[in-house]
């Protein structure tokens, strides 16, 4: 008979979680996903209408009741608007273990000395709370899982690019390795893998704007098949259901926390860290290397990290030459239907 | 005649002395500038004693945007904002900056001069810390950020000493960071100086907020909205003392005599939030109803140094340490179990009779958690509370028939509870 895993949920609105300190401890990491078709009404009664709207329906679902496997929650610092939910959350959401990881804003030594004695304290924590041990062995053996997880994804990253699988397919793959028990995950990945080897160029996509994508957190795949049904092929992008998530390994020769610690301070940054203007040169990067046709920047509704970073990679994007669209969007399937004459002039002016 | 019967000139005359005090501050930027001495920007629940410290003029970009508000000019300043590219629900105090700035506002319109370099911390919110990235860019000039680790109604005392460790770390890499910009060097001793003035001028804030106790409170937020000021650009000045102590002495005076604010005293009431700086004048209104604000946690916070753990003689002797501890513990940014607790036992010293709450509509991170901590006051206290939609800085976002309708309903109510 198969033991179900109990699940530790992270709400994270980037990923910063290491998750192989929950695996360590013996649980399935479960990443936590907004649903755009659900209609958000008690999570109202906390959270202001003027606020990110994802977050919004994460809390919803955690009111009305989170899958009954999941035995505690990880929240990882965001921006401050998320950061102070996670109160909201201690008051709505009763589980036996809540714990906010200060991920930090910065990334120099001292923020790496920080993160790891936050780590330290998310493990002990965590042995407290469910009576386990999480060792330096069990670490090193799910970074060394991890770390083929995120590699073989990298690999099936790049057949975007040679237009054999779409970034909405791939989009859907990573959403399931962050919600799926990893062992079935690695078979996953390597069955698909196996598929898209052999397998020729969509002709159809051939056709299609090739475009970077980047971002708030994006994580409905039907997002990006309206975007793939209006005239674009994503190529590469910059998300955390995307690159953001195996663009990187850990490395396996360092003492654990530390190379944790270490990164998820070197990977690519986030609009909600410090300085996240740096964003840029991994943007460029990626466009360049993809030969993507244009960027569109996605900030959902109320993503002020996204919001402020906008007019500065606006400038830096023309100054280079290659397409730019900004567009904010509204967690609701319906409303991505009004954008359609932005995203289909921007598709024809590429 | 009664006590209560006496009337008042609601503002304290001392209050007046404000404008100097705020006009030698100005007038102290551009000295700064005549001298070729180093400035700096700094957000607000930054360490500015610091840059006191080390011979920085401090100049408060948040403190300008606020005159630019009272001084009618923030609405062209934001939509200056929005032209560039930032969105409409963006923070309307950076909005009015970037405004100011592209508009070459002077002081008196709430602009402000380009800084040797820029110091954010996200004590407050890190609206702050990306308002700076955008200005650093834009003006081209050295930005240090400080990261503060967010405090959770869960957080214990292992890791809260790891988070002022790591606050601490960071204020000693400043100092260094200011050297290397300025050439100028951590003085202790000139620190020690500073941090005695700090404190002073904290005491006495907070000895004048002892006073809003007596009923009837012998000042309004005529005194404390705009007295606030010195608090966060001058920490670490003499003048801006001498000025709290005259306030001090008067209010006293009042108390003495039982003079209030107000003429008829008839409500005391807490407004949470930032005030809306463009329409100053609606808290004037409240005053028809025999209503006057008592405390305001915005306006109190900023006498930094109330955690009793944070002693004269810390500040006075390892100054970092305790300013790591006081960036942890500033009430404006309570945890909300804290915050809840706090509200409950303010509103008990201070005799408050109702809560009014300032959504803000371009400050999410005040914002949040509001729902929640009124719906405790009123359930586990008894304490009625008003939640009102606006905005501190963007008059677009002000309905003020709106507002007023719904103060008019609160009051209506309030007359039932407290005359039941």
């Amino acid at each position: 008979m198969k033991t179900i895993m109990k699940k530790i949920a992270i709400f994270d609105s980037g990923v910063e979680t290491p998750e192989e300190i929950i695996l360590a401890a013996g649980f399935t990491p479960y990443r936590l996903f907004g649903d755009p078709n659900l209609q958000v009404d008690r999570a109202n009664e906390h959270i202001p209408p003027t606020h990110c709207l994802w977050t919004r329906n994460l809390l919803e679902q955690a009111i009305r009741g989170l899958d009954k496997d999941i035995v505690g929650l990880i929240a990882t610092h965001g921006c401050d608007r998320t950061n102070r939910e996670f109160d909201i959350w201690l008051e709505c959401v009763k589980l036996g273990f809540m714990f906010f990881l200060n991920s930090p804003r910065k990334r120099d030594k001292v923020s790496l000395r920080f993160f790891m004695d936050d780590l330290k304290e998310l493990i002990a924590q965590l042995e407290e709370t469910f009576k386990v041990k999480i060792s330096e062995n069990g670490l090193k053996e799910e970074i060394k899982k991890m770390n083929q997880i995120r590699a073989m994804l990298k690999k099936i990253s790049e057949f975007r690019s040679k237009m054999i699988i779409t970034g909405s397919e791939f989009h859907a793959l990573v959403k399931n390795v962050q919600q799926s028990n990893k062992d079935e995950s690695l078979k996953l990945l390597k069955s698909t893998l196996d598929k898209i080897t052999s397998k020729d160029p969509l002709q159809k996509i051939d056709k299609k704007k090739k475009i970077l994508l980047t971002g708030s957190d994006i994580d409905d795949t039907e997002f990006l098949k309206y975007l793939e049904d209006l005239g674009f092929t994503i190529v590469i992008d910059d998300l955390c259901v995307g690159t953001k998530y195996f663009w990187h390994t850990v490395d396996e020769g360092e003492e654990p926390i530390k190379a944790l610690a270490k990164y998820h301070l070197e990977k690519p940054i986030y609009a909600t860290k410090f300085p996240s203007y740096e964003r840029f040169n991994h943007l460029k990067m990626l466009a360049q290397t993809y030969k993507a046709d244009g960027v569109i920047n996605i900030a959902q509704k109320f993503c002020e990290p996204v919001l402020y970073d906008h007019p500065y990679l606006s400038k830096k994007f023309k100054e280079l030459e290659i397409p730019y669209l900004f567009v904010e969007v509204t967690y609701n399937r319906e409303a991505y239907k009004q954008l359609s004459t932005r995203f289909s002039a921007f598709a024809e002016m590429i | 005649m009664s006590k209560q019967q006496q009337t008042s000139n609601k503002m304290l005359n001392a209050t007046q002395g404000l404008k100097n005090i705020m006009g030698r501050h100005f007038l102290a930027i551009e000295q700064a500038f005549r001298d070729g001495k180093p400035t700096a920007w700094a957000t607000s629940g930054s360490p500015v004693e610091v840059l006191y410290a080390m011979d920085v003029q401090p100049m408060l970009p948040e403190n300008s945007a606020t005159v630019s508000a009272a001084q009618k000019f923030s609405k062209n300043f934001i939509e200056k904002a929005e032209d560039e590219g930032y969105s409409y629900d963006l923070c309307s105090y950076f909005k009015t900056n970037v405004g100011a700035v592209l508009s070459n506002a002077n002081m008196i319109q709430g602009g402000t001069r380009k800084p040797s370099f820029m110091l954010s911390t996200d004590v407050i919110c890190d609206t702050h810390v990306n308002w700076f990235q955008v200005q650093a860019e834009r003006l081209n000039v050295p930005h240090y950020s400080i990261d503060v680790p967010h405090v959770v109604s869960n957080t214990n005392n292992r890791q809260y000493n790891y988070f002022k460790k790591y606050v601490s770390e960071q204020l000693y890499e400043l100092l260094d960071f200011i050297q290397e910009v300025t050439g100028n060097e951590y003085d202790e001793e000139k620190a020690r100086e500073v941090s005695k003035n700090s404190w002073d001028l904290s005491m006495v804030w907070q000895q004048i907020y002892e006073l809003r106790k007596n009923v009837p409170c012998p000042i309004s937020t005529r005194d404390t909205f705009g007295g606030l000021f010195p608090l966060f650009t001058m920490p670490g000045l003499k003048e801006p003392i001498r000025l709290y102590k005259r306030m001090y002495k008067e209010a006293k005076e009042r108390v003495e005599k039982g003079v209030g604010a107000l003429k008829h005293e008839k409500y005391r009431l807490m407004f949470e939030g930032i005030p809306y700086w463009h329409s100053l004048k609606w808290f004037s209104n409240l005053e028809k109803y025999g209503a006057i604000i008592v405390y305001e946690p915005y306006t109190y916070a900023f006498s930094k140094y109330m955690n009793p753990k944070v002693t004269k003689e810390m500040v006075l002797n390892k100054p970092i340490e305790a300013m790591a501890e006081l960036m942890l513990s500033f009430w404006y940014i309570y945890d909300l179990k804290t915050r809840i607790k706090k509200f409950a036992e303010t509103v008990k010293e201070w005799k408050i009779d109702a809560v009014i709450m300032h959504e803000n509509l371009s400050c999410r991170p005040n914002s949040c958690g509001l729902y929640d901590l009124k719906r405790h006051l009123m359930e586990d206290y008894n304490i009625p509370c008003l939640i009102v939609s606006a905005d501190m800085n963007d008059p677009r976002k002000f309905n003020e028939e709106q507002m007023n309708n719904q103060v008019e309903t609160f009051m209506e109510i309030l007359e039932q509870k407290v005359h039941k």
